[in-house]
């Protein structure tokens, strides 16, 4: 089918061009999705586990955009790789929600400001985008790592003024249109957005367990979940993180959502293996 | 004023040094049918694009499954509980077929055990298990055991005791790589997965007789 263009012949050709470099260069110079900050090796706490499972999972340290990915820079991504846009990507690979926000295949509109994180993507489309950029979607233990450190220190629960933030964002409506990934304030690490703009996705987003009910889920049925049935919460105070696996468990891999975007990942030059 | 966000987009992309082929994106697509053969339909699992290894230690890509249809489960081999009886299902569904139409099923199992599955222990456990040599045992990396698990729906988890906690789904695909029955847990169901897997073989006369939904046409 024909693809819509925006007619050539509005305002002026030398005008849009010089206006549109201009655009590009400043989009390109606060591009966050290609600033990428090391996270130190840590560890991970999961908030359920089975009983046979360590109370810490080691992660290895990696790289980690500073900032979720925006629309323009999604817009770029869809622009050169035509299978991703919303009139031809397969429904296999994302439902019928895909990019809906976008005014058209190739156009953000009012809904979708450039600046803002992109969301209403699956997570077929946010890996395809990071391995087009060479990168890779983090772990939900690297993302988990990276997003548990504070302002200043690497326990962000542990700081009242994080926290404070933290549950402000949790429950607070999600605007209309999302406001600019660089508002957010950045942590411990230097990475802005980890809360307080979308939720992301992570690679291993369905080693989330819960078959979706959570007094069913804690005798796992054995006929659906072979193994799953030891699982039990290990810090039941961290409202925030439960609300993460619930909406992780929920997902399925092509699925979008109106707050749900995501961010790279990629390992370090000579990363050492976690010990 | 409407910002032209194409041919920003467009810049961006040139001044971010990525030398993609913008503005004549749409003659080129990465899943171009092969020759000579039908455009694979939208929902087919056979449009993705990673790869596995045979216990033979052959590369092998889902799309080479095309033309029959496949009962597909993913599994790994030191399962102890889950997966044996899973196998003793695949069996006993594909025997639940009329003679006939037997021999024009696969049974493909993908392990998810990245690690320990190396298609040397695959072939250790297609020999301790007896598994005919028609029976499909593939290996993937994370990536491409990721990609699968997410298309099938299977959820799964490396526990801390080399266990995997994994979804139980029989899948039955269509010749051209749809999924048009899923069996989820461990009991019942055998018969409707048979039937679905019957209507599958009759309705795959040859590929070119494969659903008019296209992808990837302008």
């Amino acid at each position: 089918m024909p693809r819509l263009r925006s007619s050539p012949s509005r305002p002026s050709r030398p005008l849009l061009a010089v206006l549109g470099l201009a655009l590009a260069v400043v989009a390109t110079a606060l591009r966050g999705g290609e600033a990428m900050t090391p996270i130190p090796a840590g560890d991970y706490r999961p908030i359920t586990r089975a009983t046979t499972d360590p109370e810490t999972v080691p992660v290895a340290a990696f790289l980690l955009e500073t900032l979720p990915v925006t629309n323009a820079e999604f817009l770029a991504f869809v622009a050169a790789h035509p299978q991703w846009r919303r009139s031809r990507v397969s429904p296999l690979f994302a439902d019928e929600t895909y990019l809906r926000h976008w005014a058209g295949d190739l156009e953000l509109g009012p809904a979708a400001p450039p600046d803002a994180p992109v969301v209403h993507v699956s997570w077929f489309a946010a890996r395809a985008y990071a391995r087009a950029h060479g990168r890779r979607l983090p772990t939900l233990a690297e993302w988990e790592l990276a997003a548990a450190a504070g302002y200043a220190t690497p326990v962000g629960r542990d700081e009242p003024e994080f926290t404070r933030d933290l549950y402000a964002w949790l429950s607070a409506p999600t605007p209309e249109p999302l406001p600019d990934v660089s508002t957010t304030r950045a942590n411990l690490h230097g990475a802005r957005g980890l809360h307080g703009l979308v939720w992301e996705w992570v690679d291993d987003f369905d080693t989330a367990m819960v078959t979706g009910e959570s007094r069913a889920d804690a005798a796992r049925d054995q006929n659906l979940f072979c193994g799953g049935a030891a699982a039990a919460a290990t810090d039941p105070g961290d409202y925030a993180a439960f609300m993460r696996q619930a909406l992780r468990s929920s997902l399925k891999a092509r699925q979008t959502t109106a707050s749900l975007g995501f961010r790279c990942a990629a390992d370090l030059p000579d990363s050492p293996s976690s010990p | 004023m409407k910002i032209p966000l194409r041919l920003l987009a467009a810049l961006a992309v040139l001044a971010s040094g990525a030398a993609a082929p913008v503005l004549r994106a749409e003659a080129s697509c990465c899943h171009p049918p092969l020759p000579g053969e039908a455009p694979l339909p939208a929902a087919s699992l056979y449009q993705t694009e990673v790869s596995f290894r045979t216990d033979a230690d052959e590369p092998f890509r889902l799309s080479e499954l095309r033309g029959r249809p496949v009962l597909l489960s993913m599994f790994f081999a030191t399962c102890t509980y889950a997966c044996p009886a899973t196998i003793v299902d695949l069996v006993r569904i594909r025997e639940k077929l009329p003679a006939e139409l037997r021999d024009r099923v696969r049974i493909v199992m993908v392990s998810f055990d990245v690690e320990r599955d190396t298609p040397a222990a695959l072939r250790a456990f297609r020999e301790s298990r007896g598994l005919p040599a028609d029976w499909v045992l593939l290996r993937g990396e994370t990536d491409a055991v990721r990609e699968l698990a997410a298309l099938l729906g299977v959820k799964y988890k490396l526990e801390a005791d080399g266990q995997f906690a994994h979804s139980n789904l029989v899948t039955v695909l269509s010749a051209d790589g749809e999924i048009v029955h899923q069996r989820a847990g461990l009991s019942g169901g055998l018969d409707e997965a048979a039937a679905s897997l019957a209507s599958a073989v009759r309705a795959a006369p040859s590929p070119a007789f494969a659903s008019p939904a296209k992808i990837d046409t302008p």
